[in-house]
């Protein structure tokens, strides 16, 4: 537990002098708000762009963000430096998620307060945006054990994270593009925003989701460790 | 008491076998030195011994083997290696506290470890403001933090200036009359005979020699010659055979002898004569 504390206080000082990964956490949510003042409340338009900020923040960020923590600390030696003191990989991965998936609700929950969704929506685009930070997570994870370096781990985390984060978005335009984006989960969750209830279809595609990233995690974990 | 132990330790990356049968003991208490030119297999055997790379033979620390060290192990041993990392945004304390708080260690120790390192009064400075000298310091207190029983040290002072490679050899030389055991990799053959009780010449994976510092270079000697210095400024060279005692004994009594070397090969020259290349290659 104290290792974990320690992991997490190491991370929160680090990403708060890291301006890449404040910008990441905070771009969405800061886009959204300059937005909805610019087109003012009355405007239909807001709720669509605070659905897809929203979508963005908890599919993209999370994804780009544990991939270059982990990358970072694989490229600078940390992580070797963290093992050789007794902190196990298993211990060390739970902590960099939790923090992950912490900054990106935290950071999140500023949509809340934008106005947009009403308070019975609330429970529904909290429990999904939990469910992509999670997910965005995992993925972020595998990206990172892959890549040896942080310009590795950017050269895969962004193509993936800008497809997951986009196509929800451009599927409100394109019929063949919504059909494809209901199996994408950030497709799923910006149904969920959209629409502030939870669907049986919704659970179904997390659970898959969650099913093979963890899978894909343990599989490159088992095949590659951690350096 | 051996608390590191190598069996005709092996280790191949693809087709090109860096290890090939290293064994050697190294005993409670001493500093053991490894030598050896860029390429020779250094690096790859502390790692070995760190659990991060698995190997053929047997490689023991403590009595664990290496490829199944755990808590217990890092726990009893320390390291400064070239690719153990600080955290470079954060300052020396934060790097410093984050590995106090994973070893349950009090903040007076780090005070203390800090200022036994020199970097008392650096605590607020961040990591990647300070010089190549500072840093590896900083490296050596966050591994002696937790009084380590073995500390691994690759090429500590590689790349440092004299006065910093010297203060961190008196800290080395302190630790060791605390009890520690000391590892070191290095290619600089006037530190490896100045500071280690035993050395280990390795050479493409295989140790050529291995020994007392002054015992390799004694049994290297193959000039039996003496070097003397007269009170005249003059440099003399002298087999050491028995005719040659008179040309001695005379200086002596003429009260001319300033000095009188014998002619053993410094580390580097073993090196050389062991395999015919040189160990700082």
């Amino acid at each position: 537990m104290t290792t974990a504390f320690a992991l997490l206080r190491k991370q929160i000082k680090d990403s708060l002098c890291n301006f890449q990964a404040l910008m990441v956490m905070l771009i969405y949510p800061l886009v959204a708000f300059v937005m909805i003042t610019a087109l003012g409340s009355e405007d239909g338009m807001s709720g669509m762009f605070v659905t897809m900020f929203a979508t963005m923040h908890a599919s993209f960020a999370p994804l780009v963000t544990a991939s270059n923590i982990l990358s970072e600390e694989k490229e600078k030696g940390t992580l070797r430096a963290l093992i050789m003191t007794g902190v196990s990989r298993q211990q060390y991965l739970i902590s960099e998620s939790l923090f992950v998936v912490s900054v990106t609700l935290l950071t999140g929950s500023a949509f809340l307060a934008m106005d947009v969704f009403t308070r019975d929506r609330a429970a529904a685009v909290a429990a999904a945006m939990l469910c992509g930070a999670v997910l965005s997570t995992l993925a972020g994870l595998c990206v990172g054990i892959l890549s040896r370096n942080v310009s590795a781990a950017n050269g895969m985390a962004v193509p993936i994270g800008l497809v997951t984060a986009l196509l929800p978005m451009l599927a409100r335009f394109n019929e063949s593009l919504d059909r494809a984006a209901r199996y994408l989960y950030s497709g799923q969750i910006s149904r969920v925003l959209d629409s502030g209830k939870l669907s049986g279809e919704f659970a179904a595609v997390m659970a898959v989701y969650t099913v093979l990233l963890a899978a894909l995690l343990a599989i490159l974990f088992r095949k590659k460790g951690l350096e | 008491m051996a608390i590191v132990k190598l069996d005709k330790v092996t280790r191949s990356f693809g087709a090109k076998q860096v290890l090939g049968g290293v064994s050697l003991q190294i005993e409670k208490g001493e500093i053991f030195g490894l030598l050896g030119p860029s390429g020779a297999g250094k690096t790859t055997l502390v790692n070995i011994l760190t659990g991060q790379l698995s190997c053929g033979g047997t490689a023991e620390i403590f009595g664990m083997n290496c490829g199944r060290i755990g808590r217990e192990v890092y726990r009893r041993t320390g390291a400064v290696l070239d690719n153990c990392g600080l955290y470079e945004r954060l300052t020396c304390m934060d790097n410093m506290k984050l590995f106090a708080c994973i070893h349950h260690i009090s903040a007076a120790r780090i005070a203390e470890v800090l200022r036994e390192v020199g970097l008392n009064g650096s605590e607020r400075l961040r990591v990647r403001s300070l010089s190549k000298g500072m840093r590896q310091r900083l490296q050596l207190a966050r591994a002696i933090l937790h009084a380590p029983e073995l500390l691994f040290l690759d090429e500590p002072t590689s790349g440092l200036d004299p006065a910093t490679a010297e203060e961190i050899h008196a800290l080395m030389r302190r630790l060791r009359e605390n009890g520690t055991t000391l590892f070191l990799t290095t290619h600089n053959m006037d530190e490896a005979y100045r500071l280690c009780d035993r050395i280990a010449l390795l050479h493409e994976g295989q140790i050529v020699e291995e020994g007392q510092p002054a015992a390799i270079c004694r049994r290297h000697c193959s000039d039996s010659e003496l070097h003397i210095v007269t009170s005249d400024g003059e440099d003399l060279s002298l087999p050491s055979l028995p005719q040659n005692a008179e040309v001695v004994a005379a200086l002596m009594r003429e009260g001319k002898l300033r000095a009188i070397h014998s002619a053993e090969p410094d580390l580097g020259t073993v090196f050389l004569r062991l395999t015919g290349k040189e160990l700082t290659q």
